[in-house]
Formats: C-alpha cells, structure tokens, sequence
C-alpha cells in the first residue's frame, strides 16, 4: 500500500447532532428568493466565473452571453484575436445589446434602439449625431468592460469592481485538492479539443448540485456504471475527501468508459501514479474538473434562479483524438449517466428544501463532514440573509 | 508651389495619417479623409446622407466606405451609395500630396446633408 491519503477534518460551525451526525443548511437557503439574490450580489458577482470555452470564441467578433449573477454579460473575440468581456448594456439608455446566446458581430456592437455603435474592443464608436456632441468620450462612454483571466482553456470572468486572487481562489482550489497545483499541468487541459458538449437544465438550487458532486455516499446505489469502473466508490468516500487521492480504477477496468472497456488515447503528460486514476476538484463557486488519463470533463453550472442551475458539459481529448473522428461515445456515455443520476437525485431534493420538515435541513454522516466546511463558507457569505418567508410571518403577526 | 496647390489648403503631413487610418476634418460642413490599406488618398463629406453620422468612423474595404451606423456604402472615388437606407451621393474632393503634405481641395457642388443639418451643424 501507498501512504495513506490524508483526511480532511470537518471543521465549523454548524450543529453536531451526534457522534456522527452534524447538520446541512436550512431548507430556506434552497428556495429563498433573498438568499439567491444575496449568492448572486456576493458570490457569483464577486468571484471568478468561469464563463465561456476559449476555443468557441475564435473568430473575430465571434460572441457569446453569459448569465453571471443579476447580469448579462458579452464575451467576444475582437479584430485581434484577443477576448474581452462587457456588460451587455447599452451606455445610452440601456438596451440589452445581445439578445442571443451566441452568434458572430460583423464589425461591432450596435444597439437596435438608437444605434449607438461599439467596436470589438468596447469602444464607442458610432451614433446618430455623435460628432454634435464633442464631449462624450468614446471610451467613457463604451461598454463596460468585465475583469478576464483565460486558464485552461477557458474564459473566466470576474464582476468585481477589485478582483479577488485568481491565483489563490481559482488555482488555489486545485492546490487543496491535488496537493500541489502543478499536477494538472500533464493535462495539458488548455490544449485539448472538444470532443462533446452537453447542457443539462437541473430544477435545482446550484448548491445542492455542489453538495452532489463532493460525497460519493450516493454511488454505490445510484452510479451502477461509475462504481464498477471505480469499485474504492463503494465505500462512500468521494476523491474529494482526500487530499492529491485519486480514485483507482478496478482491476479489470481498461478505460474510463461506460462499460470498463478501452478508453481514448492517453494524455502524454498524464504521470505514472496518476495513470489509471480519477480525480475531481470543485473549484468555487461553480466549476467541477474531473481528470482521468485520458481526457478532462468540465462542469460548468450558471445558476439561473433558486431553484434552477444550468450545467454545461464539456469532455474534452486530445486533438488528435478528436480530429481522427474516434468514437468517443462509451467514454462521454459513463459521466453523462452519472450526470443524469446525480441531477435527478438533486431534483428530487429541492421540492422538500421548503416542507416545514426541512426547515432546519438534514444531516451529514461522517463521509460527507467535508461538506460542512462548504457550507460554513456559503454562511459566511450569506448567513445574516433574514429569509423571505420568515417576512411573510411577520407580517402575519402585524 | 505650383498654381494648382495655391488652392489647395494644406492639411496635415502625410505621416499623421496612416494607412487604413481616417481623419475628420471640421470644414464646414466637415470632411472625411482615408488613407486606404492600399495606399490611395481619397476625401469625401464626412456626414452621411442618411443621418448624422460620420463616415470617418465607418469601414473602409477597396475603394468603399461602410456607414457605421446603418450601412450604406459610399464609393471614395465618385461618392455613390450603393444601397438605402441613404440615398443621395457625398461630395467627393480633391486630394494631392506635395512634399510629403496632403492638400484637398473642397468641391464646388452643393452637398447632400441629412434632415436636419446644415453646413454649420444642426439646424
Ligand atoms: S438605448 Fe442603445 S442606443 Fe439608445
Ligand atoms: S446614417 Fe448612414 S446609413 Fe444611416
Ligand atoms: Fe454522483
């Protein structure tokens, strides 16, 4: 045997019920609409949001929108090939610009109101008696530019007027996770390709969906498929238990695939003792990565409202995987299902979030303490929230 | 300086204007000068005949120039439109370098300003 892999200890606040239980969340701060908003002020307009694929925003003006919190932002590509991100607000009187998800600007922005115009770079440019008004600065006056750091392979965006550290939120969840920050680097993520996208719409709150995706108590009885190819899963402890463990895959296991059988080819930099393995790190607030030896998933989640998150799949390979057309259907096949049967356990918890039977939430047994210390960080954001409903019996009092 | 440039006004040095670059100038009514990727000269008015708006800041591609606004193309050589919303054509000027200076000289001909503008701005 190895060393054994370190334990995290939960730690916090929350309530010890008993030797072995310790409390989750209130239901309330599931459903209600206060604390949604005060998650999407402090937590996802705050942050960094990992937003858009690099690789889907190539061509110059090529565009997409994305929900971040309360507001809409353009992610584009300007005549340089660099990315830029604004608020998708007309400067004049404030017209959402983009109304589609994605599409392609042919030399700007142009609001359909009043035709102010801006170039790819933000900057006004055009609009109706422009030259009359010699005082408006152009770049005053151009859109509102959003804070864009690009890291494997992605865009993430911060709405912060004073951006948090990418290096210590960002990089500094795949440190705590792996042990050290460089072991993703044989992954090369940033230069992998494409090989399926899928978009989930889960009806539920984006942190149960989190919770989901830390504890591995679930598996053995609703991931069939992905307890079989990583048979330790049966014992209720998730990867993200431990520190730099990853999960081994079973003896007759050859690839990460649906049904053990041969995966894709190997990512090079992929190290011996990281061969055969699966890890996962939960990067906050949004982002999961799973490693496996021969290809990366990425979860992206863009919650939408309290009881809804959307989850944008990637499973990206090597190029050459990807450009030679394999079939990489058994591979995506096995997370996709674990994906289905992870979102629909979660649907099926957020109608209860709000039953009075819920309202101070559930228990944690020792193999999901870990969770406990996400939630004492959601409280710290968002703990002095008075729920909404709790005013509805105020005023039923009155 | 020859009789013909004693017309001329004298803009600017030719090196303050860079290929693919435009400049407005504030004659009255003012005037748009291009210095195309290909590195002809060429001035026209700079209002568009539709709206205000100022065709220095539109696109320029061959010897075309893109309205920013709502996208009527003016010919730099002959001041055309090639499609509504605007109609009528922009003057076009003459423009020459002599040692190393851009000269124009402003055409004679009544311009076709938009509603609402007249050579020394809004009504
Ligand atoms: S609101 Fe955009 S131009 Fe008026
Ligand atoms: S202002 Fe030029 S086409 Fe409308
Ligand atoms: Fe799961």
């Amino acid at each position: 045997m190895t060393t054994a892999p370190e334990k995290l200890a939960a730690q916090g606040t929350h309530e010890k019920i008993s030797e072995s239980l310790i409390s989750t969340l209130p239901g309330y701060t599931y459903v209600d609409e206060g604390v949604f908003e005060a998650e999407q002020e402090r937590i996802f307009e705050q942050m960094w949001f990992c937003a858009v694929r690099s690789a889907d925003l190539e061509k110059p003006g090529s565009f997409k929108t994305v929900q971040i919190g309360r507001e809409s932002v353009i992610v584009s590509c300007n005549r340089k090939g660099e990315i830029r991100a604004f608020f998708n607000i007309c400067r004049h009187r404030g017209v959402k610009l983009c109304m589609e998800e994605s599409g392609q600007a042919e030399r700007s922005f142009q609001c359909p109101y009043h035709a102010w115009t801006y170039d790819l770079d933000g900057k006004l440019i055009a609009a109706p008696n422009l030259t009359k008004m010699p005082d408006i600065d152009r770049h005053e006056h151009g859109l509102v530019k959003v804070h864009i750091r690009e890291y494997l392979g992605y865009v993430w965006l911060c709405l912060a007027e004073e951006p948090p550290s990418f290096e210590e939120d960002v990089m500094g969840a795949i440190e705590e996770r792996l042990g050290d920050v460089h072991k993703i680097d044989g992954y090369d993520v940033a230069n992998l390709s494409l090989g399926r996208r899928i978009t989930y719409d889960v009806k539920a709150n984006w942190k149960l969906i989190i919770e989901n995706f830390m504890e591995c108590y679930h598996c053995a009885t609703i991931h069939p498929e992905l307890t079989e190819v990583l048979p330790e899963f049966a014992d209720g402890l998730a990867a993200q238990y431990f520190v730099g463990h990853g999960a081994e895959f079973g003896e007759n296991i050859k690839g990460f695939t649906v049904d053990g059988s041969e995966g894709l080819d190997v990512i090079p930099g992929v190290a011996e003792d990281q061969d055969r393995r699966y890890y996962a790190i939960t990067i906050k607030p949004t982002v999961f990565v799973n490693l496996v030896p021969d290809h990366v998933i990425i979860h992206r989640m863009f919650p939408m409202a309290a009881d809804r998150t959307i989850v944008e799949c990637d499973w990206l390979y090597l190029p050459s995987v990807v450009e030679s057309g394999k079939d990489v259907s058994a591979s995506v096949e096995l997370f996709h299902r674990v994906n289905q049967q992870d979102f629909d356990a979660c649907e099926r918890c957020q109608p209860a979030m709000s039953s009075r039977i819920y309202a101070k939430g559930g228990v944690l047994v020792p193999s999901e303490h870990h969770i406990g210390a996400f939630h004492d960080w959601v409280m710290d954001q968002v703990g002095d929230v008075v729920p909404e409903s709790s005013h509805g019996v105020r005023k039923e009092v009155r | 300086m020859s009789s013909e440039t004693d017309q001329m006004m004298r803009v600017c040095p030719l090196s303050q204007l860079a290929r693919g670059d435009a400049m407005r100038l504030e004659t009255r009514p003012p005037i748009a000068l291009f210095h195309t990727e290909e590195g002809e000269l060429f001035a026209i008015d700079d209002t568009c005949t539709h709206q205000d708006a100022s065709l220095a800041d539109g696109y320029v591609e061959g010897c075309e120039v893109e309205c920013p606004l709502h996208a009527s193309k003016f010919d730099l050589r002959t001041g055309k439109v090639d499609a509504p919303p605007a109609k009528l054509p922009v003057r076009v000027h003459t423009v020459e370098v002599l040692d190393g200076d851009i000269y124009l000289k402003e055409s004679e001909e009544e311009p076709n300003l938009p509603p609402g503008i007249t050579v020394d701005g809004h009504v």
